[in-house]
């Protein structure tokens, strides 16, 4: 246990010193520095003997998390008990952020380094090889659990231009690309050498105003705004096809969607005159902010801004542009201080209303819309508690109303996009969810398939990443207790292959499936489980290091860390 | 010598040597007027000129209204002009239209404004300013000179496309600040260049013999010195134009230099860049007018060199 404890230890420092740009080699000294922060590791090994089933629980809920405690009941039987029902909890656990680890594997690379860098999952690929900058190869896992990997190979490489990824395809150095510029829809579908793999719009473009700046505190004035851009035109003329309108904040294919509801209807003279009687026009300057990136919702975000702002001339509205940086923007917009309208949206991490609506309406929402609606929050909290979809629904529908009412932003259009892949790879599909298994996929008999998407994946572990493009290569290799269908986001068996709940939604059980090994032979038992869970779930875990220690979809998802430092 | 002091002389043939001396400046344009590329440059600028005054007359639509539910016309069209062959029942837009359905035609002779204001108003800030500090910095010496020329050289270390990029970043992105960075950044070269004539023309015996005479300085200065230390910098400011305008544009096509919707073909470049294979006309067109504006003032700038430039006089 010691040499353990000193060898994860090592590894930290080794990592440390490589990060301060030190060369001097990992001395016994130097981790005993670190030891006040070991003393607090849990008996988290797994011994090589009979079974001994661990058990992580927090001291009670007062922290405010979902998570009360999480046990290994036996060696195949992992049971979770939560503070506070959920029942989005299986869709939650599906999300490849949760996979599970070897407990071995997680003590042994001390919850970083080798872990990012050489993951040791259960998934029908292996990492072979990761060459930064260039291109990251995946082998077919021979002892694959479930049914073997079509494509012997299978490589992911990465263009930030959409262009340049469509060259690479039409020259056939490349199998599938992602990302289809908006504009090159018509040229893959002309070509009888491509195919086309739409994704539906799990998305949802809006066009946000902060209540805590006049006039837009004033709900008037945001019934006139909502009455007044014509988003009817924004879809029809930039956006590609497979986007639609959006009525509401949900997209239509998302649970908590409210058939049948229509946004205001367009109508440019009802909305000046609403304006001119609230004193706002003639003369009313403010400005449209957004930043410079593509995303699904906004494929064209310059053009669309510009539109946009074009509309607002025609209101009477004089309106700058100002673009930002993506990471500043987001931290403005959720900081709330950016006045005027800002051009954002959001893309599903998980099918199900508590995604969408809780996250930007709720009482735990960001700053991004000012002040939020406690009529809004009665209506989630209470939808988020009952345990069948008929029960839920109602309640959704009442929130959706109310978004309408208080506008807090102008809900414009779930965009679609694409990827395109050779004709001849059979079973070829986008994921609306952007978690494509490329295992499923038959590149015309080729030994290798080769993708090519918009980023290079930053690193493997993750339960410590969020970005779309890392997830997806995550998804090869690393496999979580459950799973959504390929090309549809219902929730099915993976590792676990049956689980059940409580009455009250409060404790979930998870039936693992027999004769899971990793890739390094280890078999699958509960304690991985219970690990891969705890330490992103306790900050002060020593093995809760990560990439950048943020774990932010734990976080989120399961509403707040354990033990999380009180800086934040 | 006068054209009546010329004619008033009976001798029927001139001898070679007693061609009619001429002014620098009359030398200047005469042998200005007399090289091809000079005048191709200025028939560049001509039209550029004539463009940018008359765009309003010129243009066939306001270059920032969107044509969407006005003209039945799809964004990104492709060029359609009547003349040659475009379908009555289509709209006519001879560049085609840009990706927010406008009319490229309009807003890239709209463009022409821009450019040439930038141009003409950033080299000049940077000639007055640059000029003045050469000026000081040669006629007073010493410490002065130092200091000031240490102060040019640390802005000539930098990039001078990544010290706008700074500039406009600490000010704001908008058109008066890409000027002023653009005319910031071509200071020191104006500087230098006026220091180093100075520098040369105070040793030059005419103006030995004013200070001889009794001339004050600022006499020397305006009538002796300036008009001469002049040639180099309107020969640079010229070149200059032509880098500052490209200058311009690479700010905007990164968009800080002319904020959105303003016609400016750095921006409207850089909003089209990945259209290039799908609508090529909204690359080209505003490029082929920056590649002719640029032209024009190198080709100008060329001939003015050849033109001014001493040694070669003989």
């Amino acid at each position: 246990m010691t040499r353990k404890r000193m060898l994860l230890l090592s590894v930290l420092l080794i990592l440390g010193l490589v990060i301060g740009g030190c060369t001097a080699p990992a001395s016994p000294s130097g981790a005993t520095s670190e030891e006040p922060a070991a003393t607090e590791a849990p008996a988290a090994a797994a011994p090589a003997g009979p079974f001994e089933p661990m058990v992580y629980a927090a001291e009670n809920c007062d922290y405010g998390g979902l998570f009360k405690s999480m046990e290994a009941v036996d060696e195949q039987t992992v049971k979770f008990t939560l503070c506070y029902p959920d029942v989005a909890f299986p869709a939650k656990v599906a999300f490849s952020a949760f996979a599970i680890n070897d407990a071995d594997y997680l003590e042994a690379t001390g919850g970083g380094g080798d872990l990012i860098e050489n993951p040791n999952g259960t998934g029908p690929y292996t990492l072979a090889e990761w060459r930064r900058g260039d291109q990251m190869i995946f082998q077919r896992n021979e002892n694959y659990w479930g049914e073997k990997a079509i494509p012997a190979t299978v490589v992911f490489r990465w263009g930030a231009e959409s262009a340049q990824r469509l060259v690479e395809l039409q020259a056939g150095t490349v199998d599938g690309i992602d990302g289809v510029g908006a504009d090159d829809f018509a040229t893959i579908e002309d070509d009888a050498n491509l195919q086309l793999a739409l994704r539906s719009g799990t998305n949802v473009f809006y066009l946000g105003m902060n209540n805590k700046f006049p006039p837009f505190d004033n709900e008037r004035v945001r019934q006139a705004f909502a009455m007044g851009i014509d988003r009817q035109r924004l879809i029809d003329n930039f956006y590609p096809p497979g986007s639609s309108l959006a009525t509401q904040f949900m997209p239509p294919s998302i649970f908590g969607y409210s058939q049948g509801q229509e946004w205001y209807e367009y109508n440019p003279e009802e909305a000046k005159k609403i304006l001119e009687e609230e004193g706002v026009l003639p003369g009313f300057k403010t400005t449209i902010t957004y930043r410079d990136v593509v995303r699904g919702y906004l494929p064209n975000p310059g053009i669309v801004a510009q539109d946009i702002q074009a509309q607002l001339a025609d209101l009477g509205v004089e309106a700058e542009i100002v673009v930002m940086e993506s990471g500043s923007f987001l931290t403005a917009a959720n900081d709330g201080e950016i006045d005027g309208f800002h051009m954002l949206g959001w893309g599903a991490d998980y099918p199900d209303a508590t995604n969408f609506l809780d996250y930007h309406f709720g009482p735990g929402a960001s700053a991004q819309f000012g002040a939020g609606f406690p009529d809004i929050w009665e209506a989630l909290k209470e939808g988020s508690t009952k345990a069948t979809p008929e029960e839920r629904q109602p309640f959704y529908d009442t929130a959706n109303e109310l978004i309408k009412q208080h506008v807090p932003m102008i809900p414009v259009a779930h965009g679609g996009n694409a990827a395109a892949f050779k004709a001849d790879v059979e079973g070829a599909y986008a994921s609306d969810i952007g978690a494509e298994q490329f295992a499923l996929m038959n590149p015309g008999g080729r030994e290798a398939l080769v993708w090519m998407q918009n980023a290079e994946p930053i690193g493997l572990y993750c339960a410590d990443e969020t970005d779309g493009e890392t997830l997806r290569a995550c998804e090869q290799v690393m496999q979580s207790l459950l799973a959504y269908e390929p090309g549809t986001a219902a929730v099915i068996p993976s590792l676990a292959t049956e689980w059940s709940a409580n009455e009250d939604l409060t404790e979930w059980t998870f039936t693992l499936r027999d004769g899971v090994t990793f890739h390094n032979g280890a078999t699958l038992d509960a304690n991985d489980v219970v690990l891969s869970y705890a330490v992103q779930w306790d900050a002060s875990h020593p093995l809760h290091v990560g990439n950048s220690g943020q774990f932010s979809y734990f976080s989120s998802l399961f509403n707040g860390l354990l033990n999380a430092p009180a800086a934040e | 010598m006068t054209t009546s002091a010329v004619t008033t002389l009976p001798t029927p043939v001139e001898p070679i040597f007693n061609t009619k001396p001429r002014g620098l400046w009359s030398t200047a344009f005469h042998r200005l007027f007399h090289r091809r590329s000079a005048i191709i440059g200025m028939i560049i600028l001509g039209c550029l000129l004539f463009i940018a005054v008359f765009a309003p007359f010129l243009a066939t639509h306001d270059p920032v209204q969107s044509q969407i539910g006005i003209v039945d016309v799809q964004k990104r069209a492709a060029p359609c002009i009547r003349l040659f062959g475009c379908p009555a029942d289509q709209p006519e837009f001879f560049f085609g239209t840009d990706g927010n359905v406008r009319d490229l035609y309009s807003r890239v002779l709209y463009g022409a404004r821009l450019s040439l204001m930038v141009g003409i108003l950033s080299v000049g800030f940077a000639i007055v300013i640059g000029a003045f500090i050469g000026a000081v910095s040669a006629y007073a010496g010493g410490y002065i000179d130092n200091l000031l020329m240490g102060l040019m050289d640390i802005l000539l270390a930098f990039p001078s496309l990544i010290l706008a990029i700074a500039i406009v970043t600490v000010l704001g992105p908008g058109l008066i600040n890409t000027l002023l960075a653009i005319g910031i950044v071509s200071i020191p070269v104006y500087a230098r260049i006026m220091r180093s004539s100075v520098l040369s023309i105070k040793q030059q015996d005419y103006v030995l013999a004013g200070q001889s005479i009794g001339s004050s300085s600022r006499r020397i200065l305006l009538q002796n010195i300036l008009p001469n230390a002049l040639t180099p910098l309107v020969v640079q400011g010229t070149l200059g134009i032509a880098v500052a305008i490209l200058d311009a544009a690479a700010l905007s096509f990164l968009g800080l230099g002319a904020q959105p919707p303003t016609p400016e073909w750095g921006s409207m470049i850089g909003q089209e860049r990945n259209q290039v294979f799908t609508a090529p006309h909204l690359i080209i067109f505003p490029g082929i007018a920056l590649i002719l504006t640029v032209l024009g003032f190198n080709l100008l700038g060329d001939g003015l060199r050849d033109a001014l430039d001493v040694r070669q006089r003989s």
